[in-house]
């Protein structure tokens, strides 16, 4: 998974991970590198340097057998703590991987295979990692990787002939997490009719058509039926979809007199009592005693960073139940 | 003209440029032009007589053009796409050299045109023999295309009149047909902003406005800035020449959704002039708030909406729907305080599916916020 110039070169300069060193070495003053466990690692191209060298090279199979390690032995590796650490492990790794196809002009059944592996595993990061401090995910750089691995693979799609097996799953997905963006609805509206009435793309298209109605009890309705990974996709608009709900409460059911119940306010968040109390409290809802007191004056958005997205993700835990980060990651959802 | 000889082709080139005769030295150099269909003229290696008579980069750029001609007689796209490629980076070395001129712009627009047509020709060869990514050629004759812009927008040192910034409408026309193509909407930006910070914005010719402000009004519906995507469109529409019914009925594509979407339902016999017909019932649903026709209209005709990008906007009209069966319900109940009941039953009556109370307590609140005095977007999607 690593050309041996590098190996040297890491070892000699003490530029090994700890996930890649020789087990028992770890203390020495110079770790050795583990041959079986050492992965190449993202350099960035620069002037007058060659990495077009074919022994720097791995060729497609190699690759997807390194995707694989990064998920089994260090992903989906309950003693690799924290999981902050080894996303950034991965994440720098899956980059070299993509960095070889790139300059090998990868296509075909392992190009797609491997990019279905790494969108999926930046989907999930982005939720589990919600939240984090910037130090150690930062929101913008995964969602670039993202869009760029989804473009490239719906390309594959496109252009290469079949059979594509999870094709519906990574359109659905591509949707959900771009949801209501122009180039996204149109692309999907372009797929041939077969596809786009499969399952999964046409559960995506009522949750994106809910999110242009702004209709946001339909959209949290419809999110109960997504699976794991789909909600993961999701969760990112959640908030603005909470919000808009608020919103358009706080002028529909404008008036003094009026008091809606908060019980029903929790069913239609999909949110327990204290997190929907709290919700309101933070666009500045008024709540008086179990009953919500909707005003049109007095939604206001909350200062930046005081709403964390991290409190709300009860919709998408659930449904994680005992699914492992292996089984999520490979697709077996 | 068609069947003169080499010689008296090449004396011709040499007066017009010489003669400083942009509009004659366009027709010299374009496929618009019979003097294409010339056998005489379409020579595979014309170098070395053009050389005798033309001064460089001219020699070069006509030996292209005629190599050119011999490619398009022969039906090798690909190969006119190279040499007319050829005549463009040719033209604009002599271009440049043109310092506080600017007759040679016909000749640009001749050639660029030109280059585009070929550059989509050709994809389509290549595409039928299963060569070649969709979009490569296209991509490539917008980046020659671009250079050509580059040279006319800065060019800052000439009179109003002698500005090869005159060039610049024409270039972005073409430059946004190409985007539309390949679906690269997001390049359109720098060129609508480059145009719209000059000063002969309002100067150039209708034809070129006209073609303009169409892709313009385009790229705004596709951003879903309705009122700008109207107000092109609206001018596209009415500057256009009543001869090119083709042209307005293009326009009248894009310009009624977004009309609709903002509240104005076009007329049966506008529809029925411009063969248009694909939107009569979707017009007439939104009128009578009948959201089961809307669905079926929609669903009917959903290929040509799509095909023409549409579609999603049309479904935006689902909102104004609601809000006209809605008022429905209220004309009949005839009183100030409507149960939510009798909603839920017309919204069933429609077989909107699975829809209960909360949800006709969400659309109501969300038609509320809509009319509310002062919704941060009017339209009332995001």
């Amino acid at each position: 998974m690593c050309p041996a110039r590098e190996m040297q070169e890491r070892e000699s300069q003490n530029r090994l991970h700890h996930f890649e060193m020789l087990a028992g070495t770890e203390g020495h003053r110079k770790p050795r590198a583990d041959p079986s466990r050492i992965v190449k690692e993202y350099s960035r191209p620069a002037a007058g340097k060659d990495s077009t060298n074919p022994s720097d090279l791995r060729p497609p199979a190699v690759l997807l057998k390194t995707v694989c390690y990064l998920i089994d032995d260090i992903a989906a590796a309950p003693a690799l703590q924290p999981w902050s650490e080894v996303y950034s492990f991965v994440f720098d790794r899956l980059r070299g991987v993509k960095q070889d196809m790139i300059i090998q002009r990868v296509s075909g059944t392992e190009c797609v295979a491997i990019l279905e592996r790494m969108v999926r595993f930046l989907i999930y990061a982005s939720y589990r990692l919600c939240g984090e401090p910037l130090r150690l995910y930062d929101p913008k750089i995964n969602e670039t990787h993202l869009q760029e691995n989804l473009s490239w693979l719906l390309d594959c799609y496109a252009s290469g002939t079949g059979p594509h097996t999870n094709q519906d799953e990574f359109q659905a997905l591509g949707l959900l997490y771009n949801l209501g963006s122009p180039r996204a609805m149109q692309h999907i509206m372009e797929l041939p009719e077969e596809l786009r009435s499969s399952p999964a793309i046409s559960l995506a298209l009522s949750v994106n058509q809910a999110f242009l109605e702004r209709n946001p009890v339909r959209l949290l309705r419809l999110a109960q039926k997504l699976n794991f990974l789909q909600s993961c996709a999701l969760h990112r608009h959640l908030v603005t979809c909470r919000k808009d709900l608020l919103l358009i409460y706080s002028h529909g059911f404008s008036s003094r007199n009026c008091r809606f119940p908060l019980d029903k306010l929790c069913q239609v968040l999909a949110l327990d009592w204290s997190l929907t109390t709290q919700l309101c409290q933070t666009y500045g809802v008024e709540i008086k005693d179990n009953h919500v007191v909707f005003t049109k004056t007095a939604f206001t958005d909350p200062e930046q960073g005081k709403l964390q997205c991290l409190q709300y993700h009860n919709i998408v835990e659930e449904k994680q139940k005992d699914l492992t980060v292996r089984s999520i990651i490979h697709g077996s959802t | 003209m068609a069947h003169i000889t080499i010689n008296q082709y090449l004396q011709q080139v040499y007066e017009a440029i010489d003669n400083r005769d942009g509009a004659f030295c366009a027709e010299l150099l374009s496929f618009k032009h019979p003097h294409v269909a010339n056998p005489r003229l379409q020579l595979s290696s014309p170098e070395e007589k053009c050389q005798q008579v033309l001064e460089p980069p001219y020699d070069e750029m006509v030996a292209a053009h005629l190599r050119c001609t011999y490619a398009v007689a022969n039906h090798d796209f690909v190969e006119a796409y190279k040499f007319q490629t050829l005549v463009v980076q040719s033209f604009l070395r002599a271009f440049q050299s043109h310092k506080e001129e600017n007759w040679a712009l016909p000749l640009m627009f001749a050639v660029t045109l030109d280059l585009r047509i070929f550059a989509n020709n050709a994809e389509q060869q290549l595409q039928k023999k299963g060569k070649g990514q969709p979009g490569e050629m296209m991509e490539k004759a917008a980046e020659q295309l671009m250079s050509c812009f580059r040279v006319c927008a800065s060019d800052n040192r000439a009179g109003i009149e002698d500005s090869k910034k005159w060039g610049m409408m024409f270039l972005s026309n073409q430059l946004f047909k190409i985007y539309f193509k390949i679906n690269k909407l997001h390049l359109c930006k720098p060129l609508i902003r480059a145009i719209d910070s000059s000063n002969l914005k309002n100067d150039y010719s209708p034809a070129q406005k006209v073609t303009y402000r169409y892709y313009v009004g385009r790229k705004a519906m596709f951003d879903s800035d309705f009122k700008p995507a109207e107000e092109c469109l609206s001018y596209s529409f009415h500057h256009c020449h009543r001869s090119s019914q083709k042209n307005k009925r293009m326009i009248l594509i894009y310009l009624l959704p977004v009309k609709m979407l903002l509240g104005h339902m076009p007329t049966p016999q506008l529809l029925k002039k411009y063969d248009l017909m694909q939107f009569s019932d979707v017009t007439k649903a939104v009128s009578e708030g009948n959201l089961l026709l809307l669905h079926n209209a929609l669903t009917k005709h959903e290929t040509f909406f799509i095909r023409c990008g549409i579609f999603l906007i049309l479904e935006k009209l689902k909102i104004i729907t609601y809000r006209n069966l809605f008022k429905k319900v209220y004309l009949l109940l005839k009183t100030h305080q409507l149960p939510l009941d009798a909603f839920l039953v017309a919204l069933n009556m429609m077989q909107v599916e699975d829809v209960d109370v909360d949800e006709v307590q969400c659309i109501l609140a969300n038609l509320i916020y809509m009319v509310s005095p002062d919704p941060p977007d009017p339209m009332g999607v995001h």
